[in-house]
């Protein structure tokens, strides 16, 4: 078979540094790509990285526009797309939880049993949809792209679904936890076809699970590696 | 407005047509080579009926009609076909090999750029077991993905028996049953891990079920996953994946044939063999199949079954990724001029001779058949008679 370019998606944001570090000790030639500019692509030798926003990883790896990446647990499941999660790379660990306002728990019981539904604003309308499935609670979901915390303030929504990493931006907010959704970390994944026809896709992961191996978890808690969140 | 076809489906132009039509003519022929009848089932079906089989994953595309009744569009063949032989071919034994060229109609969210129309080649071999029956649907597989003109392919084979022993062996409770089959499902083998190593998982199976997906290669994954389940004292579960790879291995078949226990993703409803397709560049596999040994059983008619099915459009992607274009079909002449009556006895002349003939009222012959890429034409003319042009090779 003569060698295709092996393409990586890496995701730009959060995640982004430790995925360079990390493809650099799996032994890829990650020259150019921790300081990449404006460049999108960056070829070096028979891989190209190209780089992606976080929440479009697992696109471009089901559509085989890559044949492998890096992506978040919560990006993957509310991509809700066909690709291979391989390994747990055991950093960006985050947590996703339902908060509502401090002091509001009596009044969204009460409103839950007046309607028989409450409103949940987030970013994930997936996660918070299957959650709410497995746990039997009917919900209206509003999608927002940002600033989540607002709805509850100011009544739009009884709750919200978010990553939360210390807390504190919900305490700021006087938002607390009722409960936890899941938790996340950085996945190597790939396309499924790469991953059959393409040794280099399973090399990598093998590599890159022996990596993983020796690395303790992160703590989902204290470190996370989302700025966007604290 | 442009008038337009609803999203996912599209029509075909006519030198993609003949394209798609001498493929499956010659996917057919590969077909019926091993004994294997042609078959056509309609193309709503009653929805009920076709979830009463179950393992259905695709969505269909579903519509009430002017009963009353909820009807999908056939959102595959093999159920239909389950439900034919269950009911109109009730009173014939069988075996039944059956092939087919279908579409199929599969409901696909928004943005995601899904046909939701899609043309499936494929075969049911019914009421036949044992290895000999697995080694036929997956060197007919082979043989039709070769006759398609890819050189580049790779069939992926594996056993859900494997899985399945594993599980049992477990000794653990259905929850967590479920939740292994979820996670081979979905493709999510770090949930996989995680469940592997949940407490009280039998000594030994946990560590198996870790190394499963991994498992790939030739006779050599197959050895070892007989090794495998020998230490945990069940050696016989890969064996009939063994002597099928034998079988194919004396035939020549298996320089395109992997054995690759990480497939057991697409279906539920699969009760042994196991296939995939894919070629380079695909994204997705190509088509797949297996052995669903129950499917019939649930709708009243105990047979076993097995057979694979592939997408025409997609192997049509993966000829293009390999350097096929798409060709511009021409006629081989174009006839014309004032006596029409002789023009029409010349072009039934050359048509006995099995040449594709146009015939042209334009008066300049030769121009019309340079539109048409046609390098031969003639015109009959009552006085002149008979005159030839053409255009050779530059």
């Amino acid at each position: 078979m003569s060698e295709r370019v092996l393409r990586v998606a890496v995701p730009k944001g959060s995640l982004f540094p430790e995925s360079v570090d990390l493809l650099g000790q799996a032994g890829l030639d990650v020259t150019g790509l921790d300081d990449p500019g404006r460049h999108l692509r960056i070829r070096n030798g028979d891989v190209e990285f190209i780089i992606v926003r976080a929440t479009d990883a697992p696109t471009f790896t089901a559509y085989g526009g890559a044949d492998c990446a890096i992506s978040g647990h919560d990006t993957i499941v509310e991509a809700g797309l066909e690709v291979i999660e391989l390994v747990d790379l055991k950093f960006g660990g985050c947590r996703f939880v339902v908060a509502e306002p401090e002091q509001a728990a009596e009044r969204v019981e009460a409103s839950y049993r007046s309607l028989g539904t409450l409103r949940v604003a987030t970013k994930y309308p997936r996660i918070t949809k299957a959650y709410h499935d497995s746990i039997g609670m009917q919900v209206e979901i509003i999608k927002i792209n940002g600033n989540v915390e607002l709805a509850p303030l100011i009544g739009m929504a009884d709750r919200i679904v978010d990553i939360t990493a210390t807390g504190r931006t919900l305490r700021e907010n006087n938002l607390h936890i009722v409960s936890d959704v899941m938790e996340s970390t950085a996945r190597f994944i790939a396309n499924p076809a790469s991953l059959r026809i393409d040794r280099r896709v399973r090399e990598l992961a093998d590599t890159l699970r022996g990596i993983a191996a020796d690395k303790t978890p992160s703590a989902p808690i204290a470190g996370s590696a989302n700025p966007t969140k604290s | 407005m442009l008038p337009q076809t609803p999203r996912g489906f599209r029509d075909v132009l006519p030198d993609e047509a003949a394209w798609r039509a001498s493929i499956n003519d010659d996917v057919q022929d590969c077909f019926a080579s091993w004994g294997y009848m042609p078959i056509e089932t309609p193309a709503l079906e009653v929805l009920e009926t076709m979830e009463a089989a179950g393992g259905v994953t695709a969505k269909p595309i579903s519509l009430f009609d002017s009963d009353g009744r909820v009807l999908a569009l056939r959102p595959d063949v093999t159920v239909p076909i389950a439900r034919l032989v269950a009911s109109r071919l009730s009173s014939e034994e069988g075996p039944f090999r059956f092939r087919y060229k279908e579409t199929v109609f599969r409901e696909e969210e928004n943005l995601r750029a899904q046909a939701r129309e899609v043309t499936q080649l494929g075969i049911e071999s019914i009421g036949l077991v044992g290895i000999e029956a697995d080694a036929e649907v997956i060197s007919i597989f082979v043989e039709a993905l070769a006759a398609c003109g890819l050189r580049d392919f790779t069939v992926v084979i594996c056993s859900v028996d494997v899985l399945h022993a594993l599980i049992a062996g477990a000794c653990m409770d259905g929850g967590w049953e479920r939740a292994v089959l979820s996670a081979y499902h979905t493709s999510n083998f770090v949930e996989l891990e995680e469940l592997s190593r949940a407490e009280g998982v039998a000594d030994g199976f946990g560590e198996a079920l870790r190394e499963l997906p991994h498992l790939r290669g030739g006779r050599e994954a197959i050895e070892g996953c007989r090794a495998m389940m020998g230490e945990l004292g069940c050696p016989q579960v890969p064996i009939s994946l063994l002597e099928t790879w034998d079988i194919l291995e004396a035939c020549d078949v298996t320089e395109h044939v992997v054995v690759d226990f990480s497939i057991l993703t697409s279906f539920d409803y699969y009760t042994g063999l196991v296939i995939e397709a894919y070629a380079p560049g695909s994204g997705t596999a190509l088509g797949s199949g297996g052995r669903y040994d129950t499917m019939l059983a649930s709708y009243g008619r105990d047979l076993p079954a097995a057979g694979f099915a592939f997408s025409l459009e997609r192997v049509m992607q993966a000829l293009a990724e390999q350097g096929e274009l798409l060709r511009k079909r021409t006629p081989d002449v174009v006839v014309g001029g004032s006596d029409s009556a002789s023009v029409f006895r010349l072009a039934a002349e050359l048509r006995a001779e099995g040449a594709k003939v146009c015939i042209t009222a334009e008066e300049d012959v030769a121009a019309e058949a340079m539109r048409l890429g046609s390098r031969r034409w003639c015109t009959v003319d009552a006085g002149t008679g008979r005159s030839w042009g053409g255009q050779t090779d530059e």
